[in-house]
């Protein structure tokens, strides 16, 4: 038919082109599966634009690696399983309305998704309220599964705590005890910081200040000029995404790398391809890589998702969207049933299979508090690498040696009854 | 104290930014009556063209080339988009520009990724010049340079070419221009690409202090929207004032409380509406 011929008026064509932009990108299923199946849906909360855009695209290619296993292997009880992809910005409101949306209107089964620790926690809320399921892909402050953990919430990304554990005495044996921290001001950077701040005071060091830098601030020199007159040790720069892209380089371009140490936490192949090679420096902890010769499968993902994403390697990021997606088919095709309650007692305690996992020390959600107990990878960054071989990795930490029990997180788990 | 000297420095240097997109902004404002929203995408443009010619025709090729481009393609959103909404109510092209924005940003998205992509500027400027001003590199220097530059440039061109003073003519009174056979719809094409120009600049020099992001446009729109308030709408010399203004006042204002290093900006605009509405050198009677 020729599309000249219909009696269209221009707005009704623009009108609906918006509505379709509008409206959840669905990814949907493939496979052999019989026309009269409905899919089991999943709804996928990430920011796509914003500060951390480029965070959530990686998780959101992960996830869709996985969707196609998952479905070529048969789905969820023998349905195709279709994933529903939605852009939060990284604000928790629009995390939350989107949540809302994706529960009511779409009809989704379960919820993932989340980059920033405050629409992981809005979404954490949003979930329970709804009695969905809802895996926390990336969201790392401590509270997710910490004092605010609840029974629908299962998380993946380590915790804050982890975070700093992992890398804290080889920064402290390195760099020294007169620390310096810039902050993202939200609940992820405050929790690191206290992390640190917590482990620095046992270990007889001192915290010379802390700068609070709102999240998407594109210009560090105020704060840089106040850490440079503190002179500290060691500069720690807990800002993740662009923020951390643009600390990083204006800190090198002032020339502080020269005077003070610069090192951090939470480390990502993102942040350092983004980076000028003369900012990518420092010693920092990664949740996972992509390079792990020993290890068997990981090569076999790192194939499937650079076919899917024109050449890239997996990040961190990425795994989390695939091993949260594979996690949920595990427990649902476990539980042998969709319903919440059920969905949530076969995932405690699942242990992730080693073609999920893709690290050693067999991964598992721990009952008690829905976290993933999984390893972190601290090192160092090469300076004078080339992609993807920015990070040197210089041991795999078990989580389970220095991660918090549920009750020192102050995780009180409480189901309805 | 010193502490203090060094924030405010440092804020005169950001200062000078937000100016150069104020200029812009302030011009495209009092010609075309426009208030354009797209100015911050058209920046980005400005900066990811620079990035795509760099490896081409190197950084001062780039620097020179990229943001004529930009102002080549503002051109065409001028003439296909813009210019059928003059003399409608101004509320219609700042809905229009505001859904530009919007579309700029996405192209952006679309055609250079998410990732936040690094902008290699010239090794020479990449390092602090003094020990103790240690914040003044050779390239924050460089911006107030080209800034400066190209602030006497524009004043220049304004002042002795034959298209500046009708510009300048067509800002106080665009019927009587017209009415002497001066071609508006030229004027405001020609007026519209010199403060593209501008923004496509800032862009490249953004991109050199922060890499690119396809947000970058939006995050820095809206100072340079408060440096024209506040230094006054319709006056180039006033948008000046005004981004010199903020940029210090956030300056400092992050070193001592920066949880309001955002507000601190809004709150100088609103003092200033409330104590001289017109702003600090602005015209009387423009959008009143």
């Amino acid at each position: 038919m020729d599309i000249f011929t219909r009696n269209l008026g221009r707005r009704t064509v623009l009108g609906s082109a918006a509505a379709a932009a509008a409206g959840a990108m669905i990814y949907p299923a493939r496979g052999t599966f019989a026309a009269s199946e409905t899919p089991v849906r999943i709804g996928m909360i990430d920011p796509l634009t914003g500060t951390y855009a480029a965070l959530g695209s990686s998780e959101v290619l992960g996830a869709k690696v996985a969707l196609n296993e998952v479905n070529k292997a048969g789905g969820i009880l023998g349905r195709p399983v279709e994933l529903l992809v939605e852009d939060s910005a990284a604000d928790p409101g629009t995390a939350v309305q989107k949540a809302r949306k994706l529960v009511n209107s779409e009809k989704v089964n379960f919820l993932m998704g989340a980059v920033s620790s405050a629409e992981a926690l809005s979404l954490s809320q949003a979930a329970e309220e709804l009695k969905t399921f809802y895996l926390d892909t990336g969201g790392h402050t401590d509270l997710v599964t910490g004092t605010q953990c609840r029974w629908t919430t299962f998380r993946t990304c380590s915790t804050t705590w982890m975070l700093t554990a992992g890398n804290f005495q080889t920064l402290f044996d390195k760099f020294g005890k007169d620390w310096y921290f810039i902050t993202p001001d939200y609940a992820f950077g405050h929790s690191l910081e206290q992390d640190y701040s917590e482990q620095l005071r046992k270990a007889g060091g001192k915290v010379l200040g802390n700068a609070l830098a709102p999240l998407g601030t594109t210009d560090f020199s105020s704060y840089l000029i106040q850490a440079r007159a503190a002179k500290p040790s060691v500069l720690i720069i807990l800002t993740a995404g662009d923020d951390l892209v643009n600390s990083l380089k204006q800190a090198t371009q002032f020339g502080l790398d020269k005077e003070m140490a610069i090192s951090g936490a939470l480390q990502e192949l993102e942040v350092l391809q983004a980076l000028p090679p003369a900012a990518r420096l420092g010693w920092w902890t990664f949740e996972w890589w992509w390079d792990q010769p020993n290890q068997p499968h990981v090569a076999d993902f790192v194939t499937a998702y650079k076919a899917a994403s024109g050449g890239k390697v997996p990040s961190a990021r990425s795994w989390f969207g695939f091993a949260s997606l594979h996690a949920i088919a595990l427990a649902a095709n476990k539980a042998k049933t969709l319903d919440t309650m059920s969905m949530v007692k076969a995932m405690e305690g699942l242990e992730l299979p080693p073609e999920v996992a893709l690290q050693p020390n067999n991964p598992f959600y721990r009952a008690a508090d829905h976290q993933l107990i999984a390893n972190e990878f601290p090192g160092y960054v090469i300076s004078n690498g080339t992609y993807p071989n920015l990070f040197h990795v210089a041991d795999i930490v078990p989580e389970s040696k220095i991660g918090k029990s549920a009750a020192e997180a102050g995780c009180k788990m409480t189901y309805p009854s | 104290m010193e502490l203090l000297l060094f924030d405010a420095f440092n804020g005169l240097i950001v200062g000078f930014f937000y100016a150069l997109m104020a200029l812009g902004l302030s011009l495209i404002l009092g010609l075309n009556s426009v208030i354009n929203f797209a100015h911050g995408g058209f920046m980005a443009l400005g900066g990811y063209l620079a990035f795509t010619l760099v490896p081409i025709i190197g950084f001062w090729g780039a620097l020179i080339l990229a943001p004529f481009a930009a102002a080549a393609l503002g051109i065409l959103a001028e003439r296909g988009l813009i210019r059928p909404l003059y003399g409608r109510d101004p509320l219609y092209s700042l809905l229009l520009t505001f859904g530009l924005a919007l579309i700029l940003e996405d192209i952006t998205r679309t055609v250079w990724g998410a990732q936040g992509l690094p902008f290699a500027i010239p090794n020479f400027l990449n390092h602090p010049l003094n020990n103790v001003y240690f914040f003044v590199t050779g390239y924050r220097v460089f911006v107030v340079i080209v800034t400066a530059i190209a602030t006497a440039g524009l004043f220049a061109v304004l002042r002795f070419t034959r298209l500046g003073i009708c510009i300048r003519a067509g800002n106080a009174d665009l019927e009587t221009v017209a009415s002497l056979g001066v071609n508006i719809y030229f004027l405001r094409g020609a007026n519209f690409a010199l403060g593209i120009l501008l923004a496509g600049l800032a862009g490249i020099l953004a991109a050199g202090q922060l890499g690119l992001t396809p947000t970058m446009g939006s995050s820095l729109i809206m100072p340079s929207f408060v440096a024209i308030i506040v230094g006054g709408a319709g006056s180039l010399i006033g948008s000046l004032l005004g981004g010199l203004i903020i940029g210090v006042a956030a300056g400092i204002t992050t070193a001592y409380f920066p949880s309001a290093s955002e507000v601190v900006i809004y709150l100088i605009m609103a003092f200033v509406l409330m104590v001289r509405p017109r702003g600090l050198l602005g015209q009387e009677g423009l959008f009143e």
